[in-house]
């Protein structure tokens, strides 16, 4: 275990990202709604660099919602910028996907300096 | 954008040839090559709105998709010859076949003088441009449907270089069908020059092949057809008029429709002509005779859960040789290399997959990777 110094966490506001060197590639860490996120920068898909991509919200519905679309997960939805996969920011997972998700971190806040856990 | 971040992809040992990359052809830039009376007509085009792949000043596609905000990958595009071999670059591919962005529509142009000198332009264009064997970037000379006989003249005009190894045929609401007699001259000229024809098409909205897809509200129900339908409308009637019958030297190339919807043509079609065989009188041996014969990119390549069903999926048609790698870059839905190279084809078919079968279709040396 190691940990990687991602800077102060309160020079990450919620929606902003920054990106952290670990080997030889990057992790995303994200401002969620003010959770902290960390993200491989690499899609499941066809490896594209995942966390640059926009943060945007998408449309679905359900029997739940009687079939109606609603805008949801404001904020909270990744996509990819290669081929506009989503993913759920607060777990990595791809939205209504096979089970793909994004390789997750810690993310730990230690005297006001985050940090990605590795 | 562009691929900012190339990943390793294991290649030392293989050329990658690219046999389908997208040049983007604005009227700007086509209009210093296109006949003086048309180069107003460019220059006032330029100025007019344009969307992703429609040809400017005409809605042959039509923006029929909910408009959501942030999905704006589709905006990609390559401006100048440099641009693409960085692009190329990053994407670990040697050589690159271009193809246009916004000329994919053009056979639905209802003036057939004006799409003539669009393609004399484009095909100047390139030559002038973009083609180049130091760069690894090499040319298809459009064949305008709407003009066999002056497309045949292009053909034999810019074939005559080494930059151009095909003939670029466009397939999204060509009307009549490539198999139509009129287009004999522009199957003639590709034989006599030795270039291989090579369909593809895109999305449009037209009363041809693809056609009815305004059927569907949405890209990804369109999207799957609109190639895939309107390239097996159009193997279908140039089988029926026996063109590789009566071109047996010419190589027919299918773009950007994957490969799984190759064993369907040749078992239905073979099916067929048990009982209709007679109807097919030009044709010395079944259907599936040809299309063992054609060539297909691979792109989009499917992405099925068990990769090993395409493996098999491309035994099904003897596809080793046939089977030539393709990315679509810069398109929204481009295939990294790294896709087709991670499928677990043995390794003798990779390579022949990557490059090899595209060199020798397009008699291109192996090019010398520096460094």
């Amino acid at each position: 275990m190691a940990r990687i110094s991602a800077g102060p966490a309160d020079a990450l506001a919620p929606g902003e990202r920054t990106f952290v060197k670990h080997r030889n590639f990057e992790i995303g860490v994200f401002n969620v709604n003010g959770n902290f996120r960390a993200y491989r920068n690499r899609c499941p898909h066809q490896l594209g660099p995942a966390c640059e991509g926009a943060i945007s919200g998408t449309l679905m519905g359900s029997a739940d919602t009687d079939w109606q679309l609603e805008w949801v997960l404001d904020g909270r939805v990744l996509l990819c910028p290669w081929h506009q996969v989503e993913f759920d920011l607060d777990t990595g997972e791809r939205i209504r996907g096979l089970g793909e998700r994004l390789r997750s971190y810690t993310v730990e806040v230690d005297d006001g300096e985050l940090y990605v856990v590795v | 954008m562009t691929v900012t971040a190339p990943r390793p992809t294991t290649r030392d040992d293989l050329v990658i040839v690219d046999v389908d990359v997208h040049v983007n052809d604005t009227p700007e830039a086509l209009a210093p090559y296109v006949d003086a009376p048309y180069r107003r007509v460019l220059d006032h085009i330029s100025t007019l709105p344009r969307r992703y792949l429609d040809i400017p000043g005409y809605a042959l596609r039509l923006a029929i998709d909910l408009p959501l905000p942030d999905r704006g990958a589709g905006a990609r595009s390559v401006h100048t010859a440099q641009q693409m071999r960085e692009d190329l670059d990053a994407l670990a591919v040697d050589v690159g076949i271009l193809f246009p962005d916004h000329l994919l529509t053009m056979a639905a142009l209802p003036d057939d003088v004006y799409a003539a000198a669009l393609g004399r332009a484009y095909n100047a264009w390139l030559a002038e441009e973009w083609v180049s064997r130091a760069d690894g970037l090499y040319g298809a000379v459009v064949a305008v449907p709407q003009d066999p006989e002056d497309a045949a003249r292009e053909i034999r005009r810019y074939g005559a270089l080494d930059e151009f190894v095909g003939v670029y045929l466009p397939t999204a609401g060509v009307n009549p069908l490539w198999g139509n007699s009129r287009y004999t001259p522009i199957f003639e000229a590709a034989a006599e020059m030795g270039l291989p024809v090579m369909l593809h098409s895109v999305g449009l909205i037209h009363a041809a092949f693809p056609f009815n897809v305004e059927q569907f509200r949405t890209i990804l129900f369109r999207h799957p057809i609109q190639h895939e339908f309107a390239l097996m409308a159009n193997m279908f009637s140039m089988l029926e008029s026996a063109i590789p019958a009566r071109f047996p030297d010419l190589r027919i190339v299918f773009t950007e429709g994957g490969i799984s919807w190759v064993p369907f043509t040749m078992w239905r079609l073979d099916k067929e002509y048990h009982e209709y065989r007679s109807m097919a009188p030009l044709l010395e041996h079944p259907p599936s005779h040809y299309i063992r014969k054609f060539y297909f990119s691979t792109q989009p390549i499917e992405e099925p859960e068990r990769p090993q069903d395409l493996v098999t999926m491309l035994d099904m048609f003897d596809g080793a040789d046939q089977v030539l790698f393709a990315s679509d870059w810069p398109h929204h839905d481009f295939d990294h290399p790294r896709q087709v190279l991670n499928m677990p084809f043995p390794a003798d078919v990779k390579r022949k997959i990557m490059g090899e079968n595209a060199l020798a279709l397009f008699g291109i040396d192996a090019p010398v990777r520096a460094g």
